[in-house]
This record gives structure tokens, C-alpha cells and sequence, in this order.
């Protein structure tokens, strides 16, 4: 506790405020905008803030982070067209709802139910992290690759409809992680004599290749097509029925999305996707799913910000991403010579607690910018989108050239766009890519460096119990894949 | 806006008189390359010899250009091939260098640069933690001496300085280089971790790496690689263990060649100017280096017995590591994993070709030749950044592309609107990074 509170200190000064502030609006800015998520906009201002204090900076990565997650609810409920992956549940009701003429209701319930979940799920951060820390000064070589191993499964079983699908852009990530001077012996890798190659391929490119460039090529090869942009129209006030009907999604999202998020399964689409099966199944009206029911809304958007803060907790108490967010975000603290890892808040407290209290003060802040503002917000969408993409375009070139200052990046950038769009059009989940290039590198040298310390004897892997339990998961998980799939009806 | 025209020409004379400032001045302006990303013991020393320079030569130019990438090669590759004979130009370096020109068959080596001076040094300390059952550097080394596999060191990146460090002692007892079992980290940091949780037998890196945990009794200092004993650390030093080896990460500043013996001397002069000052003083205090600082015919003897001795050590450790293992036991290469994870992708990728092309895409013709004219101009955009700069460059990336999306209504009227739309987003977007955020960005029209 007196570390939260030494926390809120830091997060209190005038300057981090503002940073705060500028990270919040720019991620519901970025969370409104389809084509930019916050993986994207993170990439993005890396370069710009390596002279600025890494807990400004961090404080105001997390607010965009936090951020995007309330953004993009309106633009799926007035637009029908999701801002971010973790909305796509939302367009289905709270679309259907702005069509009957209760968009005030659906952006109120998102709103409200995020901040619920946010600030609900950011205490559940605040008392789990050093939990998680005590536990992870346990945590060797060994342990490490068995965690990473356990990544891998669950996100190529969770996420999108193959498995295959799921697998590829996972092997696609580690190939790409493998290329440059391999850390542990200094030996080049896939490198073919390119100097450019050695030090590796950057993620930050990556993700900018993968979200920017990616998605407006998808964007561009669906051909012309119009949107129809709902006003919001009905009072932001709900009513009491309106209510009496959200607080329970809500509190269930939460409780949904916060150890869905913490677990290695790539962010908030599962979370999101689970809150709608259970509000569907305890509903007394299933009738009204798919035609606008309040709960549709309330509980994904619930789940979707509480899965951001269980998104944190692996991240900081592990250095382990679990989403395309939280890789980028990862870049972010290498940026500053940071390793997050328990001695990250041994060494680092009050960055850490700074960054967690701003958190608080951040979900009260984007309250207030997108119920009372989201007039405002929706007027973004009225940008031509021939005029957004080219701007985003434009932004992302930008991006990939100021990371190293070398226009070889922006070769790899559009080369990576190109991956992007093949993966969206053969259906494959896209965040199994940023999640292999920044875990696959580090499993591999935890595999050789457990085996070194181990003078070459494979059996700790199955002799260290939390290792051992952990592999013991993986193979659970990647059986139940296959066979669930097997005793499914077709179709 | 009235503000803003006002100070216009105010802004312009005040750039002129900065550009025609060095004119008056005898003292020419230097561009300091450092040669690794902002942030690392590189990027520092020439950031902090910027800052000093600009106190003891008020109004003389001092940029620092980082060209980051393996371990200083490419940086290095680049200063002397474009800087030849220019008495403007310094670059950083140190002893990470000459590693790294050895494991990454770097065509250039120091031997290419007109050495200038010897700046700074951080020495190497030796640790275990408290528990640990080794008391002294002497209990640690008959215990190596005896098993050298069962002892674990650990320290930052593979061919750095503590790898290094660790390699040359075991030479110096006796022991082939390639019998350490040292385990390679991000960093001294990323170690420490490992050797408080008991993974490792002992951790080697920078004093400043361990200075908390030292300080704060958790970890045992067993030697320092200095040649003599260093105030305010309680460690003997590898020498008094009986060990005859001193090594330090020293940082040092060089000049392109193609320098004549004047253009030599005058920057020799002030960088002996800037390394006696007052402020470089208080400067190495700050950061925790040592003063290491050496100039002339002994710093060139210098360098040429660091490339000898640790080309030498490398050279015997690539030529142990490539022999064919004698063991039957199952080891991992530096190749084995990321090659079946290659081949494993290949495989995937296939099956999904096959499983693909009987399902019919159903790509949008119109949508798909949109894509095509998006990603021609992403493929041309390198080579016009460079050449064209950034403001033209991407006022042709987003007219394209909108143009391109417009599709249907596409008069000559919307492409004018388009372009012009583009260049104002471009221009606003250069004035804010270039101006507001400081990033170089290249050319303007």
C-alpha cells in the first residue's frame, strides 16, 4: 500500500498529469480512428521519446493504452466498424442499438462499465503484482521457457478460427525473431551477409508494418465501400432499467477479462468474446442478443479494460507480453534501458507505482473525456477515409524511418505490410506474429541458458516443479485443442 | 498568427547568425558520431562531451550522430568511409569495438581511424551472493580449475567485456577459453537477477551494474579487473589473487583517416583541453568512470595490444567451438532451434497453401489493383526519402493513396485537393517532429 501511495505521488505531479492526459485523449483519439490501435500508436512515439523521462513516457504509453480500450466502442456502436480487435463483440448489439435510436444508452453503458472494470481491475493489479513478484524471483531459465511455451499454445489455440492459422503467423514471428547476432554466442543468424540484418529485425517495425500498412491494404483490396454513420442520438443518461441491467454484466466482464488478460492467450478478444456467451446465457431475454441488448454492450466493454490491466500484470511482474500492445509496450521499456521483471520494482518502485497510479487517475480521466466529449470523438469519423489512410501512411513511414534514421527500414516496413495484408486475407490472426518475434528469441536463449547451468541435462524442464507444471498446461491445452475440434459438430 | 509572423524574421536572422557563427570563430565545428542507439555507454560519453565542449568553446557546433548497429561495425564502417580526411568528424568507441569487429567479420577494424585519446574506464567486478559458498576469487578458481563446466558465470552479451573478461582469466590459469560455461544475458542486469535467485555460480559485470545490491550487502564482490586497488570499492584486485590480467571497458575517441599531421594535433589539443577541464571532471564523477586518459604513440601501442590480445583469445574460442562435438549428448547450435522452427513454418506454410487455393479468395479486382498502386509507392518511398526528402516524398505516399481509394469519383479536381491536403499534413508533420520533438528528418522540398 505504500508503494501505491508513493505511487500516486508521481502520478500526481503537474507534468506527469499532463502526460497522462495527452495519453489518454490521444488513445481514445486512436481508439475512435479505425486502422490505428495502440500497438500502432506506441510504435509511433517511441522514437520521439527517448529524450523524455521514461515514467512520463510510460505513463502516457498506459493512458493510451487505456485509452484505445474506451475509444473504441464508439466507433462500433455508430459506425458498426470495430476501432480495435477487442470491440468487434461490441458492434454487434450497441450497433443494433444506435439503430433503434439508444446510441446515448450504448455509449454510456461502454463508457460507465469501462471505468467500473478499469478501476476495479487496476485494484486487482495493484494487490496481484507483488504477488506475482514474490513468485517470480523463483521463476529461472527453465521456468521461463516452460511460461513461453505456455504463450504459445494458448495463443495459437485461442486466437481466430484455425489453429493452423494460428501457428503460422506464430512461425512467422520466431523466423523473424531469429534473424540477427544470436546473444548468447555472438554467431549471425539468417542474416545472408546483409549488415543491416545484424542486429536483428526491430518489433517496432514490425508493428507498424503489420497494423498500419497491413490494414490499409486490406483496407484498399475490399474495393470502394460506403459507411453509414449513425448520430448519436437518445439521452446519455440511462435509465434506471438501463441500469438495473449493466451493473451485473459489468462486474462479470471484469471479473471475465482480468485473468483472461494476466493469462498468455493475446488480449482482449477472447475476454470479450466470453463476456457475450455468458451474458447471452444468463440473459432472460437471449431473444434480444443480436438485436441490440444493453448487456452485449456492457459486459465486452467491461471485459475488454479489465483484460488491459491483467494485460499489465504478466508484463511487469514477468517482462511476458501476452498481447500485441503489451509487446510493443515491452520495446517501450527496453527503450530506457528498463527489464521488466521482479527487480524491476525492487530497482525501479516508483516508476512502476507511478506508472499503476496513473492508471487510476486515468480511468477517471477517460470518463469524463468520452461521456460528457463524445460529440467530439464522433466528428474524428467524419474524416474522409481516403484521407485517413493516406494519413496514416504518411504517420507510419514516419514512424518506421525515425526509429533508426534509416530509409532500409521503410523497405522492411512496406515488406511487412505486405505479410500483414496476405495474413489478414488468408484469415490469420495477426498479434501470434509480434508475440514470436519478442518471446521466440528470449524462449530460445532461456532453453540454452537452462541447459548450460544444467551442463547439457534436458530433464530440468520435467525436475523443476513449476516448470514441470507449467509444460503440464501447454500439452493440456494443445490436446484439448485438437480434440474439442475432433468431437465438435461440423459446421 | 500576428505573433508568429512578427518573430519570422527575428527567427531567420537569429538561424543565420547561428550558421554564420563558426566563420568567426577559429575552433571548427564537430559532428560526433556514436556509434550505438541513444541511451547506451556510447551515446553518453558523446553526449557528455558534447555538453562539456559547449561550455569551454562557447558558439562552436557539436552535433552527435548515432548510427547504432552491430556492436559499433556499421557505425564504424560508415565513419570511415564517408568521413575520409574531414578534421570535423570524431567518433566514439571502446573496447566492445574491437570485439565486435572480430565476431562480425567486419571488413574495417580501428587500425582504419586516426586514434585521438583515451577518455574513460569502467572496471569489471566479479560477484556472488551472500549465500554463496565461495568466500574469495581463490576458492572460485580451484573449484573451476577442478570442474570448469560446474562453475557458472554469467554477464552481459556474448563477446563483450565481461564475456571477455571471464575467457582471459581462464587463459591466464591454464584452461582452454571455450571450457568457460559462461551464460550470456542482455546485460550485467538481466544477470543479476539469475545470480540472486542461485542460477548462476557468479556474475561478471560493471561495478556501477552491482553497485545497489553490493551496497546493500546482497551480493559479495570477490575482484575487480583494475590494475590497482580503486578507492571506495572494498575488492582486491585480480593480480593480488595471483591472476595476471587487468582489463577494463575503456571508451576512447577517433578521427576518420586521411588526416594531416596539424588536423591531428588540433583536435588532440582540444580534446586534452576537454579532458582536463573542470566540468569533464565533475562529468566522470556523475557517471561513476574512471579517468583513463592517454593520448599519442602510447595510446596507439595501446590499441594495438587490446586488438591483439583479444582477436587472439576469440580466434582460439572460434576454432574450439566449430570442432565437431565428441560427446554423443543432445546439444543445441546457435542453429539448431531457429532452423526446425524454419523448416516447421515452411511446413505450415504449405499446408496452408494447399488447403487455400481450392477456397476462392475473393478478392474485389478493382480493390486488388488499389493495393498494387498503394504498395508501388510504399516500394518507391525509400528512395525518394532520400532523395526528394520527406515533405515531397510523402505528399506523393498520401496522394496516392487517396486518390486511389477515392476510386470512383476521381476528377482532376479531387487529385488537386488530394495532393494539396497531403502536403499540408506533410509539412505540419515536419515542422512538429523536426522543430518541436528534435528528430532529423531528411531534406525539405
Amino acid at each position: 500500500m505504500g508503494d501505491l501511495l508513493a505511487g500516486f505521488a508521481v502520478a500526481l505531479t503537474p507534468a506527469n498529469l499532463l502526460w497522462g492526459l495527452a495519453g489518454t485523449t490521444l488513445g481514445t483519439a486512436v481508439g475512435v480512428l479505425p486502422g490505428i490501435g495502440p500497438a500502432l500508436t506506441v510504435a509511433l512515439l517511441l522514437p520521439v521519446t527517448y529524450n523524455l523521462d521514461p515514467t512520463a513516457a510510460l505513463i502516457m504509453f498506459a493512458g493510451i493504452y487505456y485509452g484505445a480500450m474506451y475509444g473504441g466502442s464508439t466507433t462500433s456502436i455508430l459506425l458498426n466498424t470495430p476501432g480495435e480487435s477487442s470491440t468487434i463483440v461490441t458492434a454487434i448489439d450497441g450497433h443494433q442499438m444506435a439503430r433503434n435510436g439508444r446510441a446515448g444508452a450504448a455509449l454510456a453503458t461502454a463508457a460507465i462499465g469501462s471505468f467500473v472494470a478499469g478501476t476495479l481491475a487496476t485494484l486487482a493489479l495493484s494487490l496481484t503484482a507483488p504477488l506475482m513478484v514474490r513468485l517470480a524471483l523463483a521463476f529461472g531459465s527453465a521456468e521461463y521457457f516452460a511460461l513461453m511455451v505456455l504463450a504459445f499454445v494458448m495463443v495459437t489455440t485461442m486466437l481466430g478460427e484455425s489453429r493452423l492459422k494460428g501457428w503460422l503467423s506464430l512461425l512467422l514471428g520466431l523466423t523473424l525473431g531469429f534473424v540477427g547476432i544470436d546473444g548468447l554466442s555472438g554467431h549471425a543468424r539468417f542474416t545472408f551477409g546483409i549488415p543491416y540484418l545484424l542486429d536483428g529485425i526491430d518489433p517496432v517495425i514490425v508493428a507498424i508494418g503489420l497494423f498500419a500498412i497491413g490494414e490499409t491494404l486490406w483496407v484498399a483490396s475490399r474495393g470502394p465501400a460506403i459507411d453509414e454513420l449513425l448520430p448519436v442520438r437518445g439521452s446519455l443518461m440511462m435509465t434506471a432499467e438501463e441500469w438495473a441491467r449493466s451493473w451485473r454484466p459489468w462486474l462479470r466482464g471484469t471479473a471475465i477479462g482480468f485473468p483472461l488478460g494476466a493469462l498468455p492467450a493475446g488480449g482482449a478478444e477472447l475476454p470479450t468474446l466470453m463476456s457475450y456467451a455468458i451474458e447471452k446465457r444468463l440473459s432472460r431475454r437471449p431473444e434480444e442478443f443480436g438485436h441490440g441488448a444493453i448487456e452485449a454492450v456492457a459486459g465486452p466493454e467491461a471485459a475488454n479494460n479489465a483484460s488491459a490491466a491483467g494485460t499489465l500484470v504478466p508484463l511487469l511482474t514477468l517482462g511476458l507480453p501476452t498481447s500485441a500492445t503489451a509487446a510493443v509496450l515491452l520495446a517501450a521499456f527496453q527503450q530506457f534501458g528498463l527489464q521488466p521483471g521482479p527487480l524491476l520494482f525492487e530497482h525501479e518502485s516508483a516508476l512502476v507505482w507511478g506508472v499503476i497510479a496513473s492508471l487510476y487517475i486515468g480511468n477517471a480521466m477517460l470518463l469524463v473525456l468520452n461521456l460528457p466529449l463524445v460529440g467530439l470523438w464522433v466528428k474524428l469519423l467524419s474524416i474522409p477515409r481516403p484521407w485517413l489512410y493516406g494519413g496514416i501512411l504518411v504517420v507510419a513511414s514516419l514512424g518506421a524511418f525515425s526509429v533508426h534514421r534509416s530509409a532500409g527500414d521503410l523497405l522492411l516496413m512496406a515488406a511487412i505490410g505486405i505479410v500483414g495484408f496476405l495474413l489478414r486475407a488468408l484469415d490469420a490472426p495477426v498479434a501470434p506474429v509480434m508475440i514470436g518475434l519478442i518471446l521466440g528469441p528470449a524462449a530460445e536463449q532461456h532453453v540454452r541458458r537452462a541447459l548450460s547451468i544444467s551442463q547439457g541435462d534436458w530433464t530440468v524442464f520435467v525436475t523443476h516443479p513449476l516448470s514441470a507444471a507449467l509444460l503440464a498446461i501447454s500439452v493440456s491445452i494443445a490436446l484439448w485443442g485438437v480434440f474439442a475440434r475432433r468431437l465438435a459438430p461440423p459446421g | 498568427m500576428i505573433l508568429s509572423d512578427y518573430n519570422r524574421p527575428v527567427r531567420l536572422l537569429a538561424a543565420a547568425m547561428i550558421l554564420l557563427t563558426p566563420a568567426f570563430v577559429t575552433a571548427q565545428p564537430l559532428v560526433i558520431t556514436a556509434p550505438a542507439a541513444p541511451g547506451g555507454g556510447w551515446d553518453q560519453t558523446a553526449r557528455a562531451m558534447q555538453r562539456v565542449l559547449a561550455e569551454i568553446e562557447p558558439g562552436v557546433s557539436v552535433q552527435v550522430d548515432n548510427v547504432p548497429g552491430a556492436a559499433g561495425t556499421i557505425g564504424l564502417a560508415r565513419f570511415i568511409q564517408s568521413e575520409r580526411g574531414n578534421p570535423g568528424a570524431l567518433m566514439v568507441t571502446g573496447l566492445v569495438m574491437v570485439s565486435g569487429v572480430v565476431l562480425n567479420g567486419s571488413p574495417v577494424s580501428l587500425a582504419g581511424t586516426t586514434p585521438i585519446a583515451r577518455l574513460t574506464a569502467e572496471y569489471e567486478v566479479i560477484v556472488v551472493p551472500r549465500s554463496s559458498r565461495f568466500r574469495s576469487l581463490g576458492e572460485l578458481i580451484d573449484a573451476f580449475k577442478q570442474d570448469p563446466g560446474s562453475v557458472s558465470w554469467g554477464g552481459g552479451s556474448a563477446g563483450g567485456t565481461d564475456d571477455l573478461l571471464v575467457r582471459l582469466m581462464a587463459e591466464q590459469i591454464g584452461l582452454p577459453a571455450s571450457s568457460v560455461n559462461y551464460i550470456a544475458f542482455a546485460g550485467g542486469g538481466a544477470a543479476l537477477a539469475a545470480v540472486l535467485g542461485g542460477q548462476l555460480s557468479a556474475a561478471v559485470s560493471g561495478y556501477a551494474e552491482f553497485a545497489g545490491q553490493i551496497a546493500a550487502g546482497q551480493l559479495r564482490v570477490l575482484a575487480i579487473s583494475s590494475a590497482s586497488r580503486v578507492s571506495g570499492i572494498d575488492a582486491p584486485t585480480l593480480r593480488e589473487a595471483g591472476i595476471a590480467l587487468d582489463l577494463s571497458n575503456w571508451r576512447a575517441i577517433v578521427a576518420p583517416p586521411g588526416l594531416s599531421d596539424a588536423e591531428e594535433e588540433a583536435l588532440t589539443a582540444r580534446i586534452t583541453k576537454l579532458a582536463t577541464s573542470p566540468k569533464w571532471r565533475s562529468t566522470l564523477e556523475q557517471n561513476g568512470w574512471a579517468d583513463d586518459f592517454l593520448t599519442g604513440p602510447p595510446l596507439r601501442q595501446f590499441l594495438l595490444a587490446e586488438q591483439a590480445r583479444i582477436e587472439d583469445v576469440l580466434r582460439r574460442l572460434s576454432a574450439t567451438n566449430s570442432r565437431a562435438p565428441t560427446t554423443l549428448s543432445v546439444t543445441l547450435t546457435p542453429s539448431s532451434l531457429p532452423n526446425a522452427v524454419v523448416m516447421i513454418f515452411l511446413g505450415a506454410l504449405t499446408l496452408t497453401a494447399v488447403t487455400t487455393t481450392r477456397r476462392s479468395l475473393a478478392f474485389d479486382r478493382q480493390g486488388l489493383r488499389m493495393a498494387i498502386a498503394i504498395v508501388t509507392a510504399l516500394l518507391v518511398l525509400p528512395i525518394a526519402f532520400v532523395t526528394a526528402g520527406f515533405v515531397a516524398s510523402c505528399t506523393m505516399l498520401f496522394a496516392i493513396a487517396s486518390t486511389t481509394l477515392r476510386a470512383q469519383s476521381l476528377t482532376r479536381r479531387a487529385i488537386a485537393i488530394d495532393l494539396f491536403v497531403g502536403a499540408a499534413f506533410s509539412i505540419a508533420l515536419f515542422l512538429l517532429f523536426t522543430r518541436g520533438l528534435g528528430v532529423m528528418l531528411p531534406g525539405f522540398f
